[in-house]
């Protein structure tokens, strides 16, 4: 279970520097007062526009840096003062899934899972099962010099899954990915949420509608750095009162903005 | 130490070098220059003792104008010179470092001013930026003396004077150096390859694990692992630091058949390198290695790519691969502060166990001071670093 409370975050950044002239320094709200709770079992999506603020809020998540305001819990541990704990029980793919070229895709799973805590035997186990279940046993043992967009983003997948992490946290994952690739990860993720897959709490960002549609059972709005809108598929209609879900995003993302309301 | 912060140092440490053990092009680039390096060194060095020696050995003199001084001709014949007559064209020669050898020049009426002690000039000609033909200076004026001493002799026995009273105190050298010491003298310039080895084995895999990390978008699944992040730090510098030290060692490996090779006698026994040299050679690098690869890493993490580290990186390299030229520079004139400078200390302490002296605690500390001082500074900033360097 994952529990976002109100969390906002800022960065200055130094524009224009030049080797005599150092630029303005300059402020932005990269989040400012998003919330999101993901129980477990249940595949939440964090839908936003490009620049919402969904990775920030994730690599918060991911214990990367520390909220400027507001708390993030995973399984009631605090990702601020336990950053350790709570990635333990967490299985995260980033925004950037780089992989080492040099080491075959079975060599760079069980590295992770070593870094897990886990034994090379047992680590060696979760990377063939997982192998199986997203569909690469073929690419397992080759170096991933080269491979495709799609067999890397299931190598880094498989990597952040490897310790068997009750909270599945993809940040973007199907960008890039050709249309099978993204059924056999849709088909992974229901299996992973279903009991038999472990009832999983998966957060899965992205901007792209079908998406969401498709995979999520409930979805929480991200526009300009403010959570501005969740509920099922259906609620969100409602509440938009569209009957097409790219409408009710629109609606709910940048209509919201335009009137300054923040939930 | 927690053994769960050594068991992640193991696994960073022993991954890192797996991974460059695996980039095979790389590792040949860096290792055949190092292998080469001595044994090239070693053959070129010798083939030069030999030209000047195989000089020595000749006995012969390139003169102008030997048909003006017929006593001088008697002279250098009795001491088994053979006189050549020099090029026309020598001063242009010797100029452009095509003639190797001094020109002696008589001038026409020597022999009349000789006989009538009107004190004639000889001329050396040489070339002082051309080496081999100034080296070979010395040897001939120490010749043309020779026939003063002769001459004055003769006269003063004539008249019934002792010679002694030319030289009321006689000279007589005595040469406190070793010969290991002598040998030393040339082949001073190793201990600089091997500091280049060290360098050279630890840039690409300190760029490699932090910038490189950074760039392919591996460092931010990295550090979202439940792993101290001063544990990743730790495997990942100390695998710099062993891959530094293999390319030290191969350098240094390859001087022991580089002497094998030596043309010259008198080299090879002066140049002796075993495997106590061997070992402390090793022994010495430790320090730079460890905190070289600190230092490269510290500067490589605040890089976004590759290349940007790169840049930042030559700054080190350079400071530290030619400090050894300070020595060259002022050969003998060790100074206190050379033992705490990263690559002079090394360069200095190589030079004393090629020279044959003692390692004692009083010279190796500095540098080992330096070297933990510059480790647990920049592993400490580096850990710090990673970070914020994903977040930025």
């Amino acid at each position: 279970m994952i529990a976002i409370d109100h969390v906002s975050k800022q960065f200055t950044i130094r524009s224009g520097s030049s080797l005599i002239k150092r630029g303005k320094s300059q402020i932005i709200h990269a989040v400012q007062g998003v919330s999101m709770h993901a129980p477990n079992g249940r595949i939440t999506g964090l839908l936003g526009p490009n620049g919402a603020g969904k990775t920030t809020t994730l690599r918060m998540l991911s214990g990367l840096f520390e909220p400027d305001a507001g708390s993030i819990k995973v399984d009631e541990i605090a990702v601020a003062t336990h950053p350790r704990q709570a990635l333990a029980r967490m299985g995260v793919l980033g925004d950037a899934h780089g992989l080492y070229p040099r080491l075959s895709a079975r060599e760079n799973i069980i590295y992770f899972g070593r870094l897990q805590g886990m034994e090379v035997d047992a680590a060696n186990q979760r990377a063939e099962y997982l192998a199986r279940l997203l569909d690469m046993k073929s690419i397992l043992d080759r170096r991933t010099e080269g491979f495709s967009q799609g067999e890397r983003m299931k190598t880094a997948l498989a990597r952040a899954l490897v310790h068997d992490p009750a909270n599945i946290v993809l940040d973007e994952p199907t960008n890039g990915l050709d249309v099978l690739a993204t059924r056999s990860l849709r088909e992974a993720l229901r299996h992973l949420r279903s009991p038999e897959g472990g009832g999983k709490c998966i957060v899965f960002s992205t901007h792209i509608m079908p998406e969401v549609e498709q995979l999520c059972e409930y979805v929480v709005v991200v526009a300009q750095g403010r959570s501005v809108a969740q509920g099922t598929v259906e609620e969100l209609l409602t509440q938009a009162g569209e009957s097409k879900f790219e409408d009710a995003f629109v609606r709910l993302a940048f209509g919201h903005a335009e009137t300054g309301v923040a939930t | 130490m927690s053994t769960g912060l050594l068991k992640n140092v193991w696994l960073v440490l022993s991954k890192e070098i797996t991974d460059a053990l695996r980039d095979r092009r790389t590792l040949l680039r860096l290792m055949i220059p190092a292998v080469l390096m001595g044994p090239l060194l070693l053959l070129a060095v010798s083939a030069l003792i030999s030209s000047i020696e195989e000089r020595a050995d000749r006995r012969e003199v390139l003169v102008v104008g030997i048909e003006h001084a017929p006593s001088l001709r008697n002279f250098l014949e009795r001491q088994t010179f053979t006189i050549k007559p020099a090029p026309a064209d020598y001063e242009v020669k010797l100029r452009n470092s095509t003639l190797l050898e001094p020109v002696v020049v008589i001038s026409q009426h020597f022999e009349r001013e000789l006989v009538e002690g009107e004190r004639p000039i000889i001329e050396i000609v040489s070339d002082s930026a051309n080496q081999r033909a100034s080296s070979g200076v010395r040897p001939l004026q120490r010749l043309l003396e020779g026939f003063n001493n002769e001459r004055a002799s003769i006269t003063m026995a004539l008249r019934g004077i002792s010679t002694g009273l030319l030289r009321p105190v006689a000279f007589e050298e005595r040469d406190l150096a070793s010969v290991q010491a002598r040998a030393a003298r040339i082949t001073a310039i190793i201990p600089m390859f091997i500091i280049m080895a060290v360098l050279y084995g630890a840039l690409t895999s300190a760029l490699d694990s932090t910038a490189g990390e950074r760039e392919r978008g591996s460092l931010e699944p990295l550090l979202m692992n439940p792993v101290q992040h001063i544990a990743l730090v730790i495997g990942k510098w100390g695998a710099v630091a062993v891959l530094g030290m293999v390319v030290a060692a191969l350098a240094s490996i390859s001087f022991i058949p580089a002497q094998w090779f030596l043309k010259n006698d008198s080299l090879q026994a002066m140049f002796q390198f075993g495997s106590w040299e061997l070992v402390a050679f090793l022994l010495l690098q430790l320090p730079l290695a460890g905190g070289v690869g600190a230092v490269l890493m510290a500067l490589a993490i605040q890089s976004k790519t590759y290349k940007e580290a790169q840049a930042s990186s030559t700054l080190v390299i350079t400071f530290v691969g030619l400090a050894p030229m300070v020595t060259l520079l002022n050969p003998g004139g060790d100074a206190p502060w050379y033992l705490w400078v990263p690559g002079l200390s090394q360069n200095t302490l190589m030079l004393l166990v090629l020279k044959g002296e003692p390692l004692t605690l009083a010279n190796t500390g500095p540098s080992v001071l330096v070297g933990m001082l510059l480790v647990v500074g920049c592993l400490a900033y580096v850990a710090r670093q990673m970070r914020m360097a994903v977040a930025r």
